[in-house]
């Protein structure tokens, strides 16, 4: 019943990809399409100015004198730059951390050894007092290091719970609402397109780590992970080149997802004034100056066209292999 | 199991209640005696010394008086609690005496009369520990003691340290608190103002300063109407971020006095405050009739209003030039920066006629100087403004010495001390607050990038962008710089003294700062007028900052109102003198 | 089970806790900035003359604001004293800013906003008042109409693609966008002018009669909440229809369905018990948002409520606010997490077996 559906309807999925296609094929040739203005240069003499009317300014103008085309294409492209990596490193980072704390649990063991120097290092890098414990710690790893390889034994191990850090982290993230974090976060240091992608990675990575931990614990229970584990492979080959992939499936799905909820989320704090600087074009910034001009019809629909388009895109795409399969 | 029944009974319950209510609650406020008036903020603390926002100021105008206040109409401070502006008498030549006289029917709300005690108290409490005191005891430092007359107790000396002309003024505008409210027990009294002024901020606790700096300090957070006043309104009701209500006293002492003086006049029986942040917002509730006033209306909506018949049929629109000029500084420390040259260069970049056509929308003015256009005595119009030419500023930067070079490193260089190389490149910083400055930087930077100048825009936060401004972290900004006419102490802002504080852009002149400190202590009118004509040229003429235009008042208001007297001092209007005509009807 | 819940709920109270700590040190870390925006703007022209302010007297003024602020004492337990002695550790004591601050939340005390002077408690539980209404309402409404529609479009009539097609396109609307329409198509003279354009009763007066009351501030409700409702139904409906859906499809539906019961019984009395369960986890994530108010819609409505209060308190930096308002969302997660495990609890009798 869902083939039948999805092979009666190609139209919205082959209309989806058509968009996004266009939206980045915007994105990539921002800089070289012949625009008759650039969105960082305000023409003072036509403001808030309609489409079609005789100043060039085919989709008009914004209250600032910013081309509202230009602004539409370059604005693509801070989309594209912008969120699509943000939501790319998030599913990673997210896929690593909740992969790792799926497949390990509270159990994943460390050797002494490696605790000790970590510990060390740590005091060092911290620079608490008494560098000389820094020094012991150190010199004790090595030992315990040096005495199992003489005695011939593994080295003696400690447990780490990735499980709990993981997910701690990842809770602790959560309790405060995205918005008010960036908001916070942002309203402080004023970012830059680096900055900002940062911190969309920072805030995003939950989601994807959790659907990933989900997906591991049903993972490591599957028979081929069962026989890799039994050829004798070392862990982390097993959970890296076996388990994760087949966990991060979910990604899969959840990606344009993701990337819809970071236009979304980008849009809003460009809105509400924090985020970009003004040299940098943004649907959501455009969107904005609405409220400055709210009979300017075409400073609301054709980003809202652009941006509602985008997302329902993503969704639609999102969606299919959820219904194939 | 009949739940969808009940999701329909309870839609179709809402929606009937909506619907049935849409006219009944849409019926205007049947109190007419109320001006509803849009704030854009809370005013967040009503504390007369502190004083963070517009609408605080506009409160505590409502609830207290000060000496000495603004008269709008005639641009000029008229004695309010004092009886007439002060007698001077100076002493040596760094003493100054000056003498005041309360009005003899100033009374607080509980009936006490308004003392010279309380003038001091007030002073004293400016720099009581403990308090948010920081910022204003700065401004009275001058003033070194308060000599009431024994005789009479309305009347009274204030000492102060300096003869500058405009301490007269400001030794009366600060507003005047009640001893007997704050300080039954007279704690403060054990100490004299000057004691408090020296008292290092690493003295020991002092249980009764304590106990004043609490009892203050509560005062300000308990119930609307605890801030014990001599003004005409009284807070009844404070809604935080919501609305603000005042009333205006039954019985006010200063309805006593024929002819009551324009200061003291307090016209309508209910003030509202509608905290509004939106400024489509408020436009909307203008126009539907939930607001009267709507001052600092934004230029958009502003004109938006004045073309539509509809709302010219129920409004009144006012401007007035301000005092508030949109100014573009450069930081003289920076090497690129430090010649005359390259700054005049670089003020032909912006296109303030464009700008103030683009932003203002036909209001607001240019400007040559930092003072008002308004100010005709002042103001030097025989100095033409700067030209946006572009031309002009490729040839001045040659001038300087920079020569362009091209390729993909190409720019504007010059040598520098020993084998350096100087590259003109700038970092505009402005404040991401208001539109205006990011429009301002657009077009500077999009006319620097024809003249090939890389310019990179630092929007910023404003805690971050005045330590930025301070710190010299910038190389152009773009703010705006507020003035007034009473005062014309330039030495904050452009004296060598102020580097570091007050003078972000670092310029720093002998010549300039003889010129700024003859103007502090021109004793004549026309003195003045002719030193100031001279400083606008110099300062046009050495350019550590371009003011582009000043920016205007704008307020729309209901037609039905009378007496805004929309004026360019702040906050642009008075609240206090507005009047419903009654023969029109209500909107 | 309790220990579960018990365990679970000790964890994410330590994690609150942690969180408002960091928060608390990271923001009192310097308090420098938020002394600066109470400083005055030393660059305006002084309107009441006075002595020129020097860079000592103003680095003075930023001293005595942080004082007052409380930057007098060290920030925590340990410190390391700048330059002097890089490598020495100081230990302070109870006498420090994190100490004083903890004792105080102990107590239920968490300070006074910077800005205001006002208690913090007493701005949260205005916030809240304001707040809860609209956020609980929206929710209200958000869940019991998907669930009304999900029932309706699983039973699979004409209208389901339709249906589906529109939630999806809302569900790609932003919720800023979705209030600018409102605000502009049902709050303008210009347009329809059905609804007041701001706040929550600015019109009221104190002697009006109850009903007017009410009215008034559910005329002043309706746009904020349907633009919120508008943005939550689309994902909730979307999700319980799938999960519906996807029940119906399994055994025990067909298993029913070949005992003859009709399509909407099989929905009622089977298959909709058991697609509830990912419904459960979205309805208690929102509690959390709840309480922290939807930043957009105050904004857009000029609702003086949580989610405006902790944004502003972040632009000015007003921290007490700040860290108090994580502390309060922070709670609210703790009690969405009691919650769902509850709700699993009554919804999902298996979960009741294996505890």
């Amino acid at each position: 019943m869902a083939r039948l559906g999805s092979a009666s309807h190609p139209w919205p999925h082959r209309a989806a990809c058509g968009w996004l296609a266009l939206v980045a094929l915007a994105a990539l040739l921002a800089g070289v399409l012949p625009l008759p203005y650039l969105p960082g240069v305000p023409d003072l003499a036509h403001v808030a100015q309609p489409p079609g009317t005789a100043s060039g300014h085919w989709l008009g103008t914004d209250p600032q004198g910013r081309d509202v085309l230009s602004v539409l294409v370059f604005g693509a492209r801070t989309a594209v730059l912008l969120t699509l990596p943000a939501a790319v490193l998030s599913a990673l980072l997210g896929a690593l951390a909740g992969g790792a704390a799926g497949f390990w649990g509270n159990k994943a063991r460390l050797p002494v050894p490696y605790w000790l120097l970590a510990a060390s290092g740590a005091w060092w890098a911290l620079r608490l007092p008494m560098p000389g414990v820094a020094l012991a710690l150190a010199a004790g790893g090595l030992g315990v290091a040096a005495l199992a390889r003489l005695q011939q034994r593994a080295f003696p191990t400690w447990p780490v719970p990735i499980n709990a850090v993981v997910m701690g982290t990842a809770t602790t993230l959560d309790t405060i609402p995205r918005l008010i974090l960036v908001v916070a976060v942002a309203a402080g240091a004023g970012l830059s397109s680096g900055a900002l992608l940062g911190l969309l990675t920072l805030t995003a990575w939950p989601h994807p780590a959790r659907l990933v931990r989900a997906q591991m614990l049903r993972t490591r229970e599957l028979p081929f992970v069962e026989a890799a584990h039994a050829a004798g492979l070392p862990a982390f080959r097993v959970w890296f080149r076996h388990a994760l992939p087949h966990a991060s499936q979910p990604l899969r799905t959840a990606m344009p997802l993701s990337v819809a909820g970071l236009l979304g989320l980008e849009s809003t704090l460009s809105f509400l004034g924090v985020g970009l600087s003004p040299e940098v074009a943004s649907w959501g910034r455009l969107l904005g100056t609405v409220r400055e001009e709210p009979t300017a019809w075409w400073l609301f629909f054709l980003p809202g066209i652009c941006l509602t388009f985008t997302i329902i895109s993503l969704i639609q795409l999102s969606r299919r292999p959820s219904v194939s399969a | 199991m009949s739940r969808p029944k009940h999701h329909f009974l309870i839609i179709t319950l809402l929606f009937t209640a909506v619907i049935s209510c849409l006219q009944g609650c849409k019926s205007k406020d049947s109190q007419a005696e109320a001006i509803r008036i849009r704030w854009a903020h809370d005013p967040e603390t009503l504390d007369p010394m502190q004083q963070p926002n517009p609408a605080a100021f506009d409160a505590n105008n409502l609830l207290a008086l000060s000496l000495l206040q603004v008269d709008a109409p005639k641009h000029a401070y008229a004695p309010a609690l004092a009886e007439s502006l002060p007698s001077v008498q100076l002493v040596g030549d760094s003493l100054m005496r000056l003498n005041y006289r309360i009005r003899p029917a100033a009374t607080w709300d509980d009936g006490r009369p308004v003392q010279a005690r309380d003038v001091e108290f007030s002073l004293k409490l400016m720099f009581c520990p403990g308090l948010p005191n920081e910022n204003i005891r700065n401004h009275y430092r001058f003033v070194q003691a308060v000599l009431a007359d024994p005789k009479s107790p309305q009347h009274f000396t204030m000492v102060c340290q300096g003869q500058a002309p405009e301490y007269v003024h400001a030794s009366g505008d600060f507003f005047v608190q009640s001893e007997a409210a704050i300080d039954p027990q007279g704690e403060l009294r054990r100490y004299s103002l000057a004691e408090l002024q020296r008292r290092a901020a690493a003295a020991p606790a002092d249980s009764g300063l304590q106990a004043v700096a609490h009892r203050y300090l509560a005062m300000g957070t308990t119930a609307p109407g605890a801030w014990p006043g001599c003004g005409p309104y009284q807070l009844t009701q404070w809604k935080k971020d919501r609305y603000l209500r005042f009333r205006r006293k039954a019985k006010w002492w200063a309805d006593q006095l024929q002819p009551v003086p324009f200061v003291l006049r307090a016209q309508p029986k209910q003030l509202d405050f509608a905290i509004i942040p939106d400024a489509a917002t408020a436009t909307l509730a203008l126009r539907s009739g939930e607001l009267d006033v709507y001052p600092h209306i934004p230029a958009r909506e502003f004109a938006r209003l004045r073309t539509s018949t509809a709302a010219r049929a129920e409004l009144r629109f006012y401007t007035a030039l301000s005092h508030d000029v949109v100014t573009a500084g450069f930081n003289t420390r920076r090497p690129v920066l430090a010649d005359a040259l390259t700054r005049q260069a670089l003020s032909r970049c912006f296109d303030a006629a464009a700008l103030l056509r683009a932003t203002q929308l036909g209001d607001g003015q240019r400007t040559v100087g930092i003072i008002s256009p308004s100010d005709r005595i002042n103001y030097n119009d025989s100095l033409p403004l700067i030209p946006f030419d572009l031309k002009a500023a490729a040839g001045l930067l040659r001038q300087a010495g920079w020569r362009r070079t091209t390729g993909p490193a190409g720019g504007w260089y010059r040598p520098g001390p020993r084998t350096t190389q100087q590259h003109l490149q700038l970092r505009v910083r402005y404040r991401t607050s208001e539109e205006i400055y990011a429009t301002v930087a657009l077009q500077f930077r999009a006319a620097a990038a024809e003249l090939g100048i890389p310019v990179l825009l630092q929007p910023t936060e404003a805690g971050a962008f005045s330590q930025a401004l301070q710190e010299g972290d910038f190389d152009v900004y773009v703010r705006m710089l507020k003035g007034n006419p009473f005062v014309f102490n330039f030495i904050p802002i452009l004296h060598t003294l102020g580097v570091g504080a007050g003078n972000a852009t670092g310029h720093s002149s002998p010549v300039a700062d003889r010129l700024i400190e003859a103007i502090a202590k021109a004793d004549s009118d026309s003195r003045r007028a002719q030193l100031l004509r001279r400083f606008q040229a110099l300062m046009q003429q050495e350019a550590p900052l371009v003011p582009l235009f000043f920016l205007p008042t704008r307020v729309a208001a209901g037609r039905g109102l009378t007496g805004l007297h929309v004026n360019s001092l702040k906050p642009g209007y008075t609240a206090a003198t507005i009047e419903r005509a009654t023969n029109t009807p209500l909107p | 089970m309790s220990w579960l819940v018990l365990w679970r709920l000790a964890r994410t109270g330590l994690a609150v806790w942690a969180l408002a700590s960091g928060v608390f040190l990271l923001s009192h870390h310097d308090l420098g900035v938020a002394a600066r925006l109470a400083a005055p703007d030393a660059a305006d022209l002084p309107l009441s003359g006075g002595a020129p302010t020097t860079a000592a007297q103003q680095q003075a003024t930023i001293l005595a604001i942080r004082q007052r602020l409380g930057a007098g004492l060290p920030l925590f337990y340990v410190s390391r004293p700048p330059a002097a002695h890089p490598r020495q550790w100081h230990w302070n004591g109870r006498r420090n800013q994190y100490h004083r601050w903890a004792t105080a939340l102990l107590h239920g005390n968490l300070g006074t906003s910077f800005r205001t002077g006002r208690a913090v408690t007493a701005q949260l539980g205005q916030a809240l008042a304001l707040t809860l209404p609209l956020t609980g309402t929206a929710a209200v409404l958000a869940v019991l109409a998907a669930i009304f529609l999900a029932r309706r479009l699983a039973a699979g009539p004409w209208w389901q693609r339709p249906v589906r097609a529109a939630l999806a396109a809302l569900h790609a609307l932003p919720l800023f966008l979705v209030a600018l329409v409102l605000l502009l198509l049902l709050a303008n003279p210009e347009a329809l002018d059905w609804f007041p354009a701001y706040g929550f009763d600015q019109a009221l007066e104190a002697d009006s009669g109850f009903w007017t009351r009410v009215t008034t501030y559910a005329l002043h409700l309706a746009l904020p909440v349907t633009a919120l409702v508008i943005t939550a139904l689309p994902e909730l409906t979307l999700q319980l229809d799938a999960a519906l859906r996807h029940e119906l499809r399994t055994d025990y539906a067909t298993t029913a369905r070949a005992k003859g019961l009709a399509e909407k019984a099989v929905i009622r009395h089977h298959a909709f018990r058991n697609a509830l369960l990912p419904t459960l986890t979205q309805v208690a994530e929102l509690l959390p948002a709840l309480v922290a108010g939807a930043v957009v819609v105050e904004v857009v409505f000029a609702l003086p409520g949580m989610g405006s209060l902790l944004a502003t308190a972040a632009a000015a930096r007003d921290y007490p606010v700040l860290v108090g308002g994580v502390l309060l969302t922070g709670t609210a997660r703790l009690l969405a997490l009691l919650l769902a495990d509850l709700l699993y609890f009554w919804a999902d009798p298996r979960i009741r077996w294996h505890a």
